[in-house]
């Protein structure tokens, strides 16, 4: 060994790229992607959002699951625990319900933007199915964490919707009974959903959400141009590192501020214990559920089953059936705007019926 | 060597590597088979060990009080063995007893004795006395409460409904 190779000669830049032989000039050049001009403004960055929404939901989650008990006997106890006696677990617990609440808010958003902009289409017609995706493991994350608590609400929701789930056709039977681990709703359940919530959809999650970024980084972000807006060509795009990335870490202490102010004025509450044998008078699953719910008032079990299948068969695949579409009957861009608008509204229509329900 | 140039004009080494390659071939036709049924197999042990065994609980009769403790148009509750609640009507016919699960989504209906009926709480079903389903998503698929056996010994007057015992059961 030379004198000038030896360990002790080198700087400690050196001595770590060695032990760490990693391009930093690839995270640099990952870092620079140019984001257009519309991404200054916050109502383009729902994505963002979301993100940032899901690694509060992971912090607090793995801060509740020091306490939690997923078992028929003591879960409820152990929220109880966490609410009443833990140091700061009313916040924690009330920040990880919020959070959820405004991350379905921003998802739905964010699929909004996405649609009634015209992104999802091609070459970026996967990364709106990987979306719709989210949108689903979203909605399962919500349903199981409100389940965990088991009070009357999600105890008696749990039931109705896996009783829902044995509608499906084919599976459905099979599939009921999967979900609750047995014919009733009960301690195999819970540990089924508490898996599903901290271990199976995380990790689903994580890798449809890297997926998601890395189709966004491969095709780059869709390009929004707006009737009368003169911007200079040198000013239409800016960099993400530092420039994007800090709106990103601005709207997140925004959000930071609102979750809390949440969390203090409406802090997360707990209802009465399950009980099996009692359904209580009013019962009602989360409003984003509504929809759902209202369509099951309206129709059948088996046809509430099939639209919710359908409609969502068709939002997942709609950037090939609108191609399709356009090709067969020269459809404008008018159409799916007109639909998305229904589709919109009728989501919106049937959430505030039930909202004001009994 | 005119036969075997009839027989293929390709040269040895050519041929060689054809055998090679259609080796090749059937070596991961058969490496990608057997992949396939191990790794499906292990696929399917994995769903089988998620769901769990289904058993049929296998009922017996659970004392129900006496005949004259039931009052003609009266509606008693009981309980079964897994703490559901069973609800016993007697009218002129005699004594009927049917499940408290509405049969739509599984809710608990619940008696509501000023208007004479079951409601269940959960999308609004309605089912009369006898525990026909008149109104909500129940009444359009056509569905009642479920029917639980009641049988009465005549010599002492004892009531027995026949009820699922969970500690009784046969793996099916």
């Amino acid at each position: 060994m030379t004198p000038e190779n030896s360990p002790s000669k080198k700087s400690f830049s050196q001595k770590f790229a060695e032990l760490f032989p990693f391009d930093w000039e690839l995270l640099r050049h990952a870092g620079s992607e140019p984001v257009p001009y519309h991404l200054k403004k916050w109502w383009f960055c729902l994505g963002g959002t979301v993100l940032y929404l899901f690694i509060i939901q992971v912090i607090t989650g793995i801060a509740l699951t020091f306490y939690y008990v997923p078992t028929p006997a003591f879960a409820y106890q152990s929220v109880a625990h966490i609410t009443n006696e833990v140091r700061f677990g009313w916040y924690i617990r009330s920040l990880h319900r919020w959070s959820s609440i405004f991350m379905i808010i921003a998802v739905f958003l964010h699929l909004l933007r996405v649609f009634f902009t015209g992104a999802y289409r091609h070459p970026r017609q996967l990364n709106w199915m990987i979306g719709f995706l989210l949108l689903g493991i979203t909605l399962v994350f919500g349903f199981t964490g409100y389940s965990l608590i088991y009070e009357q609400l999600s105890f008696w929701g749990a039931t109705v919707a896996s009783n829902l789930a044995e509608a499906v056709p084919l599976i459905g039977h099979w599939l009921g009974y999967f979900l609750r681990g047995g014919p009733e709703v009960g301690e195999n359940t819970l540990t089924r959903f508490f898996i599903l919530h901290i271990g199976v959809l995380p990790t689903f999650a994580f890798l449809l959400i890297s997926l998601h970024i890395l189709l966004i980084r491969l095709h780059g972000v869709t390009e929004l141009r707006f009737e009368g807006e003169v911007i200079p060509e040198e000013e239409r795009h800016f960099r993400f590192w530092p420039d994007h990335a800090t709106t990103e870490i601005m709207i997140g202490v925004l959000l930071m501020y609102l979750l809390t102010i949440l969390a203090l004025i409406f802090p997360a509450s707990l209802g009465e214990p399950a009980n099996p044998n009692v359904t209580p008078v009013h019962i009602k699953p989360e409003w984003y559920f509504y929809f759902n719910y209202r369509m099951l008032k309206l129709t059948s079990l088996k046809l509430s089953v099939l639209l919710t299948l359908a409609l969502g068969g068709i939002a997942f695949f709609w950037p090939f059936i609108e191609e399709w579409l356009a090709r067969k009957f020269k459809i404008d861009d008018r159409v799916p705007v007109a639909l998305g608008t229904v589709a919109f509204l009728v989501f919106l229509v049937f959430t505030v019926w039930e909202s004001f329900s009994h | 060597m005119q036969r075997d140039s009839t027989l293929s004009n390709k040269s040895p080494e050519k041929q060689t590597g054809e055998t090679h390659s259609r080796r090749n071939f059937l070596a991961k036709i058969l490496m990608g088979i057997g992949l396939l049924f191990s790794y499906g197999l292990l696929t399917v042990e994995g769903f089988l060990f998620m769901l769990p065994k289904r058993v049929k609980a296998r009922t017996r009769k659970l004392f129900a009080g006496k005949l004259d403790q039931y009052k003609i148009g009266s509606i008693q509750a009981f309980y079964d063995l897994e703490g559901k609640q069973i609800l016993i009507k007697r009218d002129e016919s005699g004594l009927k007893a049917f499940s408290s699960v509405c049969p739509h989504l599984g809710c608990r209906v619940h008696w509501e004795g000023e208007k004479h009926r079951f409601f269940c709480p959960c999308h609004g079903g309605v089912f009369t006395e006898d525990g026909v389903a008149i109104a909500g998503p129940p009444a359009d698929a056509g569905q009642s409460l479920f029917k639980v056996p009641v049988h009465v010994d005549e010599a002492s007057g004892i009531v027995y409904i026949e009820v699922k015992d969970a500690k009784r059961r046969t793996m099916s």
